[in-house]
């Protein structure tokens, strides 16, 4: 399951153990190829790592904050710690050696 | 959506060997690529080690290629490949605006010299985009710098007209060049470098400075870790083992692209091996799905 984030509001994502925030966009090819391979490596890794997706339109503030100048831009948290980041597509294996799995 | 079995990309001798020993095993093929073959190929002088063809010219073999296609009823379809998506069991091919899939795709794109510019590694992400249509907005109010060289890098400029502040559009090589208009200029320098400490923050030329917030490096021969994203690269060659496999499962290079020698013979032993292991993975994971 991936969760929206909404209102810039990333508590939710900063409370968190481990967290990945995929930021992106619906004009975006790259970003909706992601999604689905996202989806499917968030209920494999339920428990280990939430997954949370910012539309970088409609949270500008928080896309501003992390100085975001490419999407799809994924950032991993770890206990509110900003601690690894990338862009663009990646396949399965990819994103979860980015994960450290 | 249809989905292929085999999705070739490139027209040289790996590309239509691994055509037609895929259309032999009877698979659902894509071939993409130039109709007018590779024009590596086609430029060459002549060819002395291509065994039965002693001393033909570039132009003759790529001809022979064709010829060979056509026999064969294999259709090539000319169509820009802008990245290749590894979604798990399949391929998504981004053709043009259309998507295609493909349960295995052949890498046979020749090797391209696309050097990258100093700078342009370190802010990708930061700066630095590839695709226009995604990053755009997030440049609003912004002075971009463009780089053209792709065949739609002008569309794109003027896409990116509409969206952002101002754009400087520097042309390399002979693609056809956008519209100036109000907050679009051209500008002819050659871009050097791109600069900047933790974001981008200007392109240096070999005449002088720009201020720009973002690059966006628009080329027609990218890289093949680009345009196949995850993919393993040796250098600036495909990496793959003896059977063409390469590091992501259903994906399989040849050809130039899979290292030196840079001979067609060579290509067209690759092309085959390549096809006939995308074969051999067909197999096994239609077998996999029954158990």
């Amino acid at each position: 399951m991936i969760v929206k984030i909404e209102n810039n509001d990333m508590s939710k994502a900063l409370e968190s153990k481990c967290a990945l925030v995929d930021f992106s966009a619906t004009w975006c090819g790259p970003c909706r190829m992601l999604h689905p391979v996202l989806e499917e490596l968030s209920e494999e890794l339920a428990g280990q790592v939430e997954f949370y997706n910012a539309d970088a339109d409609e949270n500008g503030e928080l896309a501003a904050q992390y100085g975001i100048a490419s999407i799809p831009a994924l950032l991993l948290f770890q206990n509110g710690q900003l601690v690894n980041q990338t862009v663009g597509f990646q396949p399965k294996a990819a994103l979860k050696a980015f994960l450290g799995l | 959506m249809e989905r292929y079995d085999i999705a070739i990309i490139g027209t040289g001798p790996a590309g239509v060997s691994a055509a037609i020993t895929a259309t032999v095993r009877n698979k659902r093929v894509l071939l993409l690529g130039s109709a007018r073959m590779s024009d590596k190929v086609g430029k060459a002088h002549q060819v002395d080690n291509y065994p039965g063809l002693p001393h033909i010219s570039g132009a003759d073999f790529a001809a022979r290629l064709k010829a060979h296609l056509d026999e064969m009823g294999i259709a090539i379809t000319e169509k820009r490949v802008g990245a290749v998506y590894a979604m798990g069991d399949y391929y998504a091919l981004q053709l043009d605006e259309d998507m295609v899939e493909a349960s295995t795709v052949i890498l046979a794109t020749g090797v391209v010299s696309a050097k990258s510019l100093p700078g342009e590694e370190r802010f990708l992400g930061r700066g630095v985009s590839y695709c226009a249509t995604c990053d755009a907005r997030l440049y609003r109010g912004k002075t971009v710098a463009v780089l053209g060289s792709a065949a739609d890098a002008a569309e794109e400029a003027e896409f990116l007209a509409q969206v952002v502040e101002k754009v400087l559009y520097f042309p390399v090589g002979k693609a056809p060049e956008p519209k100036e208009g109000a907050n679009l200029v051209i500008v002819r320098e050659l871009p050097e470098a791109v600069l900047g400490e933790k974001a981008v923050t200007g392109l240096k030329t070999r005449e002088g400075e720009h201020r720009v917030d973002g690059v966006f490096i628009l080329r027609d021969a990218v890289q093949a870790d680009r345009l196949v994203p995850g993919l393993r690269m040796d250098e600036n060659h495909v990496a793959v083992d003896l059977m063409m496999r390469t590091n992501l499962p259903g994906c399989f290079a040849c050809g130039d692209i899979a290292g030196k020698p840079y001979q067609y013979v060579k290509a067209a032993g690759q092309g085959n091996v390549a096809a006939l292991s995308a074969v051999s993975y067909l197999a096994e994971t239609a077998k996999a799905k029954e158990e």
